[in-house]
């Protein structure tokens, strides 16, 4: 039996180098990134090869707009129930200068934290079709998301997953109409979109993450030696 | 056949089910859940209290509750439902037993869906939902936005009643 495998680069530089862009320049993505960036998201894993992801590219101004403007409702009724819970007073404690921590508070619980879609050159919302006979939408859109994520990181772009705006089942129905999508029971869930540009910010990560210790199990959950 | 008995429990795997998939953001999608029935009223009013008034006597009427009370405040932002003998009260219990935070409450989405139908609020959210299974009662925070700009007049509801 042959077990050659083709070579190819390792892309862990990539994973671990990637972090979520909200800030982004004006210039233009050229269309040949634009299609390979589309191109990526097209060789998603997908249960049983339906491919139910649908891409809607929007650079429109006026979209945008309409678009960042739900995003900023959204997290805004969410966020300011939050606050006034202290539930967010409790999610940014390790703040410790009062005055930085009220902006960054305020920055969330007005839902500026979401509008940032407005700036971005392109958005692309990532809907699914659930006519087909598909059995993992949800699953199958959220990997394509991910490659349109490193596929841009890999080419220079900046990119965020945007899931709060259509998060709700309102929402969510607003957003189908901004774009013309069909509003269905049956035919399309929309699952998130991804604001894309030239970053005006840091690309690589310096969040920390989870130790693998902690997250890895061996064998059986609970068991930490390695086997 | 006890048929509150038998909806409620397929309302638990619903909501089990829902949350497995979703996490905490289940939450914020079953905003319709509970609708169909206030629709199918005539609910009329002009204003908050006349709307949340009249939802309150169809939903006491159809006894889904057996007693409900309400306040406004935080701004005009939260609106602070009581309730007391909800006929969905079962399905909570059950899903806080088993360690799953319930988060569909179709009487307090009934109401904001008046607000929002009734009187074009721009959004709603339901923020909190505390049930008391030795009294019977539970507790509802929610928020209304009546206009984009009531998004973000912040305040501590921990003080309101």
């Amino acid at each position: 039996m042959n077990l050659e495998v083709p070579s190819m680069g390792d892309i862990l530089d990539v994973i671990t180098s990637r972090k979520s862009i909200r800030r982004y320049k004006p210039d233009p993505i050229p269309d040949e990134i634009l299609d390979k960036i589309l191109e990526a998201a097209r060789w998603a894993p997908t249960g049983e090869n339906y491919q139910p992801w649908r891409l809607i590219v929007i650079k429109n101004p006026e979209t945008k707009k309409k678009i960042g403007d739900l995003a900023k409702l959204g997290s805004g009724s969410r966020m300011t129930a939050w606050y006034c819970l202290g539930e967010m007073q409790r999610r940014f404690e390790e703040i410790q200068d009062p005055v930085k921590r009220a902006e960054v508070l305020k920055f969330m619980y007005s839902g500026e934290v979401s509008e940032f879609a407005k700036q971005a050159p392109v958005i692309i919302a990532v809907i699914g079709n659930l006519m087909e006979g598909s059995v993992d939408v949800p699953y199958d859109l959220s990997a394509c998301i991910e490659n349109i994520l490193l596929e841009a990181h890999s080419l220079g772009l900046g990119a965020c997953w945007v899931h709060g705006p259509v998060a709700s089942t309102r929402d969510a129905a607003k957003f189908k109409k901004i774009l013309k999508i069909p509003t269905g029971m049956g035919e399309y869930k929309v699952i998130a979109y991804i604001a894309l540009g030239w970053p005006a910010e840091a690309r690589k990560h310096p969040r920390p993450k989870k130790l693998l210790e902690e997250i890895v199990y061996w064998e059986e959950f609970g068991r930490k030696e390695r086997s | 056949m006890d048929q509150t008995e038998y909806f409620n429990n397929m309302l638990v795997r619903l909501e089990e089910l829902l949350y497995h998939e979703l996490s905490g953001c289940a939450a914020w999608k079953v905003e319709l859940v509970g609708i169909d029935f206030i629709q199918s009223k005539k609910i009329e009013g002009n204003s908050e209290d006349e709307i949340i008034k009249h939802c309150i006597q169809e939903i006491m009427a159809n006894k889904l509750v057996t007693s409900m009370t309400y306040s406004i405040g935080g701004k005009g932002i939260l609106l602070n439902l009581n309730m007391k003998g909800c006929i969905h009260l079962p399905k909570e219990t059950r899903l806080k037993k088993d360690g799953v935070t319930p988060f569909i409450c179709p009487i307090a989405n009934m109401i904001l869906d008046q607000l929002i139908e009734k009187l074009n609020y721009e959004t709603t959210y339901l923020a909190k939902l505390d049930i008391n299974e030795k009294t019977g009662e539970c507790n509802v925070k929610c928020a209304i936005y009546e206009t984009p700009e009531k998004i973000g007049l912040v305040s501590d509801w921990s003080k309101e009643g």
